[in-house]
């Protein structure tokens, strides 16, 4: 077989470019983790940590200005949380830690309704085996919110109240610190299970797994946080709204989409330096769309889910940020498809 | 058995000359033939034939994405069933692919994506959903001209998979899920969906048993199933409830218990599931169950006789399963285009191809044409 020269250069081009864009996924996962993952969960165990030492502070001395300070440490640890939700990969994935962090939408009140039990006897919760087997309806932030937001509790009236609020408040802080320290005792490519035949690399399928939290998420944006409780497509139920008792549905939503930027560019090449060097078109229309959701988002009234709107007026509003979310999701598909990645078809089909 | 003339010419076997499996293959051919749909984009669907090593033999343009393979027991006719809401079934040869007939759905009613022959493979049996009511229907037709011989109640609400428990006994699942082809994904009656295993006489479409799970369960639809020799039907379920909920999601069944044995699994493993089940199937010997999930990226494997749950394999998007001749040995299929090989009790597993473009669906058959 003969193989001409411009051959010879057009195969090496080709083999030269496999190897750049596998060491790129390296470089690129790497960064991901070390200034996505792990400085976000930092913060985010900082916040939770700060939150339980005002619980304590608020249980020993309550005041006014203790609660207040209290209610404000988890606020910033609810907005803390928000730039890690599309992440439900790695340690969080272990022990229902994912879903005891937000035990969101409860229908049927479960929260409440473990509270109000607890409360009859806090010390139980000092068990050394009691966190290993409660139920993840009162281990994160939707029970503090209510223990801090909901009218059947007063952590500053009722002491059992707030031992209650101080004993999950100190679980949450302890939970995150752990999932903090998997993360940085640990490589990304350890949390996948490695199959049979692959011919991908390792650092390939945390991406691909990555790129699919991201566009889970943004449904769950869509869908679960802003159709559902304003009514899309059906009744609307504005107390299905996430963490509205503390009125934090919208910026909970505004730091999602800055989330997915910041995602997008972290790191060097990051994301959008590998999709603009092999899909150039696609990276941009990814980009502007991420672009527009935001800016439709920043540009909502801040009381949209707490002010006097009738459901149409709602609707209306949505309606384009529901369309820029849509856009993002086809046009995050389409990147990552013409990328290599595999987004899922069985997994995505339902049947 | 003597045919006349008459009655050779009159049958409708004869018109459209569809030879026996037997018959049909030639030496060269022996061996196993796998089928399974499968797309190459949100727009081109196809049904295709793979021999052992996995090398496509021929692939056929379906009109629609399709879900389920039916294999005849006895004429060489290879099926597919159109995909929920399915308003086709296209039968073809099975060695060359040519297309031998089509079956629509009556007026106001779609298959489930599933179906299968009696064993004498004279009838074909459907589920299929009466969307104007949501009432689950089994349609048994005359094969091949498909005439509609009987439809029966399924006993419950979207019947989405039966298998034949003897040669007049069905066993459905009715998934319980009321969907209308106009928004084909929306769940119409998710606060009150009744699943069951619902088993069925096919001569008079009288329940012989139903069982179902306890009101607290009643959102985790019953969906595919299998059956091995020794009459254990094995059932996956898919929860339409909270992913958070920790719910069963494989049990086993049989006629004479009006209540499903679950069975356990470890709970990182249980969790990795996300609440859903892809196929169902019993390796030959019936004592080795596989249960695949393309959400989880693994196939779970139990050990029949004792229960014990034994292992799984990892693979992205997995679901297509199905048996070999050899006890204790499964071929899978994945999304991702893979056709691997696994003897789970050995933990043996290894890649027989993996074809680009190509996202093998839900499910895979088998047929031995070896003669």
């Amino acid at each position: 077989m003969f193989i001409n020269k411009k051959t010879l250069i057009t195969a090496m081009a080709v083999c030269t470019t496999n190897v750049t864009l596998a060491a790129s996924w390296d470089d690129t996962l790497t960064q991901i983790q070390s200034e996505y993952i792990v400085p976000n969960y930092e913060h985010f165990t900082a916040s939770a940590q700060t939150l339980a030492q005002a619980a304590d502070t608020l249980c020993q001395q309550p005041s006014d200005d203790q609660l207040a300070q209290t209610k404000e440490a988890f606020l910033e640890n609810v907005e803390d949380w928000q730039r890690l939700q599309w992440l439900n990969f790695g340690p969080v994935t272990y022990f229902m830690r994912y879903y005891a962090y937000e035990y969101w939408p409860d229908k049927k009140g479960i929260t409440q309704r473990q509270l109000r039990s607890l409360r009859s006897d806090p010390k139980m919760m000092q068990a050394n085996k009691f966190w290993s087997s409660a139920s993840i309806a009162v281990r994160g932030m939707t029970a503090i919110e209510s223990m801090l937001y909901h009218s059947d509790f007063d952590v500053m009236a009722r002491s059992s109240d707030c031992e209650v609020l101080e004993a999950i408040s100190r679980h949450h802080a302890t939970t995150s610190a752990d999932i903090l320290s998997q993360w940085q005792s640990s490589d990304a490519t350890d949390w996948i299970f490695p199959e049979e035949g692959s011919k991908v690399t390792a650092e390939h399928m945390v991406v691909e797994q990555l790129v699919q939290q991201w566009l889970e998420h943004m449904s769950v944006v869509k869908d679960a946080k802003l159709e559902t409780p304003i009514g899309y497509n059906d009744r609307s139920n504005l107390k299905l709204a996430e963490f509205y008792r503390s009125e934090q549905s919208l910026d909970a939503i505004i730091t999602n989409l800055k989330a997915y930027r910041q995602l997008y560019h972290v790191g060097s090449p990051s994301l959008y330096d590998t999709a603009m060097a092999q899909q150039p078109e696609r990276a941009t229309a990814l980009e502007a769309a991420l672009a527009n959701s935001l800016k439709i988002a920043l540009q909502m009234p801040d009381d949209y889910f707490t002010g006097d709107y009738s459901q149409a007026d709602r609707v209306a509003l949505a309606k384009p940020l529901v369309t820029a979310i849509s856009t993002s999701q086809t046009r995050l598909t389409e990147l990552v498809t013409a990328m290599g990645f595999q987004i899922g078809f069985n997994s995505r089909d339902g049947d | 058995m003597l045919l006349s003339r008459r009655a050779f010419l009159a049958s409708s076997l004869a018109m459209l000359s569809i030879p026996t499996w037997a018959s049909a293959i030639p030496i060269a051919a022996q061996g196993d033939l796998f089928f399974s749909a499968f797309s190459k984009s949100a727009t081109e669907h196809f049904l295709g034939a793979f021999g052992s090593n996995g090398h496509m033999l021929w692939s056929m343009a379906l009109p629609d994405r399709a879900h389920a393979p039916v294999v005849h027991p006895t004429h060489a006719v290879v099926g597919v069933v159109a995909r929920r809401p399915g308003f086709y079934m296209d039968f073809f040869n099975p060695l060359d692919g040519v297309l031998l007939k089509r079956i629509k759905p009556s007026a106001e009613h779609h298959f489930y994506g599933h179906a299968l022959f009696t064993q004498d493979g004279k009838r074909l049996v459907t589920q299929e959903n009466h969307y104007p009511s949501g009432a689950g229907k089994i349609v048994i037709r005359a094969w091949p001209d498909g005439q509609i011989l009987h439809t029966f109640s399924s006993g419950g609400i979207g019947p989405h998979e039966s298998v034949l428990l003897t040669k007049d006994t069905l066993v459905i699942a009715n998934g319980g899920l009321k969907t209308h082809p106009d928004n084909d994904r929306e769940i119409l009656n998710l606060e009150s969906m009744a699943p069951n295993a619902t088993y069925l006489s096919l001569i008079d479409g009288q329940v012989l048993q139903q069982v179902a799970h306890d009101p607290s369960l009643h959102q985790l639809s019953v969906r595919h199933l299998d059956v091995n020799a020794s009459g254990t039907v094995a059932l996956g379920f898919q929860y339409q409830g909270p992913l958070w909920d920790d719910v069963p999601l494989v049990a086993l069944s049989s006629q004479t218990s009006a209540q499903f044995e679950y069975l356990s699994l470890p709970e990182p493993v249980r969790a990795r599931f996300k609440q859903y089940c892809g196929s169902v199937c019993f390796d030959q010997s019936g004592k080795t169950l596989a249960i695949s999930t393309p959400r989880g990226g693994l196939v779970a494997y139990w050990d029949v006789p004792s229960r014990a749950f034994l292992g799984v394999d990892n693979c992205r998007d997995v679901c297509g399963l199905t048996a070999t001749e050899n006890e204790g040995e499964f071929v899978m299929t994945s999304g991702t285009g893979k056709q691997l090989i696994s003897q789970p009790r050995q933990s043996d597993i290894s890649l027989i191809y993996q074809h680009s473009e190509v996202q093998w669906d839900n499910h895979l058959r088998r047929i031995s044409v070896t003669v």
